[in-house]
């Protein structure tokens, strides 16, 4: 059986052109995926984890029992994860961090978190990949590096596309990259601007002086010659629509949210002059999701503490890496992510010493780690559900294929249930 | 010492490794790695493939090492356990760690390469 427009869950892209073919209650093939898409789709049934407690295999009722119990027991537990899940399963979650009084944070923390922060200062002007792909006539990589992280990004959504007011797909665009190293990225790219290191503040705030008509003294300034600049600027300001696309190379490096908060000013100051946008290149599948879930129920997209039994919001305070590093919780549930195998290492410690709960489809590092595991239908596979893609678009992923396991809403459902009739 | 200046970040090999799980072979070969500048390697005697010990303030660990194209100074290492023994939780009051621009000191050393149990026993000993 083959189906089509199936959508792939693993990146922000969320693209929904995929064809897979079934035989046998398996995937047989898979067509228009990128290698990481491909590889999620055949793979679907390796290395799946399944019930444990101590490592040691159990039913799974035994498994959500234990966890009931910690869970049930906790002062205040930590929850986080929920980039690779469903809205539904969000708000479920959500729900069990509110009864519990917990702290709930997911991946964008550790992601574009400062994107969030920048926004709360800048706001954002910003548009859809749809509107990028029929209008956009200059696009800017900064930080980001699409071709190893959103594969088909260039093809489906801002390079490549013919659109309604872009026939001439790639001859049509001028692509810039700027980043510290010339990325695969960067080798297409008309072009490639070099930054140093923990200096793009410095970089963006020099093309926003020069863009209200400043001189600058300086020769070079994040070492990019200032004649450079110039013709970036140039480029920008000859854009019908243009678009930033903001990448971890601004949100990991030194100056966080205030690199974020200069793209965006430098953005919203070019449209005096012509259009720009903004696009932030979120990573995981549902990561928009989970910040855009989090936020309609509670205000806020991230590191949100339940103690007082109503919404606080204080990153750096209550997101997960620094809860841990200040051992302020006493367990941890982490719902379709891997902190174990992507956390600073003392943060990771404090979390191994823990009571922890792992509910995820596959045997990643956290569920090879935690004391409790419950395996889930992975969704986009087995389950279906709501995710949105970096631009907001909500899409609906499907079910293709039949699992023993239930959801994560489902799991997180009973976990609840038991919880509050307790 | 020369001073590296690193740099982690999502590479396409591992993404799709990782599906085939973060225990495997294949994401072990993607992930504990880290690529450097050529000239670099030449003046630390350091060869494709041959492991390598880093440090960085805040911990180390034996990855192997391969050629990138990189400016001279800068290395680069995917996201992923073996990096991440190499980053502080210090978020700066925002949530978010480090994780781009740390810097870092590189040695050629006979050591196998850590695999992901090695990390985590590290990972629990708590020492740098």
């Amino acid at each position: 059986m083959r189906i089509e427009n199936v959508v792939c869950p693993f990146c922000g892209c969320l693209c929904d052109d995929i064809a897979v073919e079934i035989e046998n209650g398996k995937i047989k093939s898979v067509a228009k995926a990128c290698g990481i898409g491909r590889s999620l789709f055949m793979k679907h049934d390796e290395d799946l984890s399944f019930p444990s407690i101590g490592g040691r295999r159990v039913s799974l009722e035994d498994a959500i029992e234990k966890a009931v119990d910690i869970l049930g027991r906790s002062k205040h537990a930590l929850i986080y994860g929920l980039s690779s899940t469903s809205i539904e399963a969000h708000r479920k979650a959500l729900e069990l961090a509110e009864l519990i009084g917990a702290s709930i944070d997911q991946t964008s923390s550790i992601c574009h978190g400062p994107t969030a922060l920048a926004v709360h200062q800048t706001g954002i002007p910003t548009c859809t990949l749809g509107e990028i792909k029929n209008r956009a006539d200059v696009l800017v990589f900064w930080g980001s590096n699409p071709l190893e992280s959103h594969q088909r990004h260039y093809e489906r959504y801002s390079l490549f596309p013919k659109g309604m007011f872009t026939p001439e797909g790639r001859k049509g665009r001028k692509l810039v990259v700027v980043d510290v190293r010339q990325t695969p990225s960067a080798k297409m790219a008309d072009m490639f601007i070099k930054v140093n290191p923990g200096e793009d503040y410095e970089v963006l705030n020099a093309l926003r002086y020069m863009l209200k008509g400043g001189e600058l003294a300086a020769s070079e300034i994040g070492g990019v010659r200032v004649e450079d600049l110039r013709k970036l600027l140039d480029v920008m300001l000859s854009a019908k629509y243009g678009v930033v696309f903001i990448g971890m190379g601004l949100t990991m490096t030194r100056g966080k949210y205030h690199n974020v908060e200069a793209a965006i000013s430098l953005v919203v100051e070019l449209n005096a002059h012509t259009r720009w946008s903004v696009v932030a290149m979120r990573g995981h599948y549902n990561v928009k999701g989970a910040a855009s879930s989090l936020l309609w129920q509670t205000g806020y997209p991230f590191g949100i503490n339940f103690s007082l039994g109503y919404p606080r919001y204080s990153p750096g305070e209550y997101t997960a890496v620094d809860l841990l590093r200040r051992k302020e919780v006493d367990c941890v549930l982490v719902i379709a992510s891997d902190p174990v195998a992507n956390f600073p290492r003392d943060a990771v410690k404090v979390m191994l010493e823990l009571p922890l709960i792992a509910i995820d489809p596959k045997l990643s590092l956290t569920a090879v780690s935690a004391d409790v595991v419950i395996p889930t239908a992975q969704v986009g596979i087995y389950v279906e559900g709501t995710a949105y893609r970096m631009d907001g678009v909500p899409l609906r992923v499907k079910k293709l294929l039949d699992s023993s396991y239930p959801s994560d809403e489902e799991v997180l459902g009973e976990i609840l249930k038991r919880i509050k009739g307790a | 010492m020369k001073e590296f200046c690193l740099i982690t970040g999502r590479t396409a090999r591992q993404g799709i490794a990782l599906h085939a799980g973060k225990t495997t072979e294949s994401y072990e070969k993607d992930v504990a790695v880290i690529f450097l500048n050529e000239e670099d390697m030449q003046e630390l005697g350091i060869e494709d493939g041959m492991s390598v010990l880093l440090r960085t303030d805040f911990g180390k660990v034996v990855v192997r090492a391969a050629k990138g194209n990189l400016p001279k100074g800068m290395a680069f290492m995917p996201y992923g356990p073996w990096a991440n023994l190499l980053t502080s939780s210090n978020t700066h009051g925002v949530g978010m760690p480090d994780l781009k621009g740390l810097k870092l000191y590189i040695s050629p050393t006979e050591e196998e390469i850590w695999d992901w149990k090695r990390v985590l026993e590290e990972v629990k000993k708590g020492e740098n």
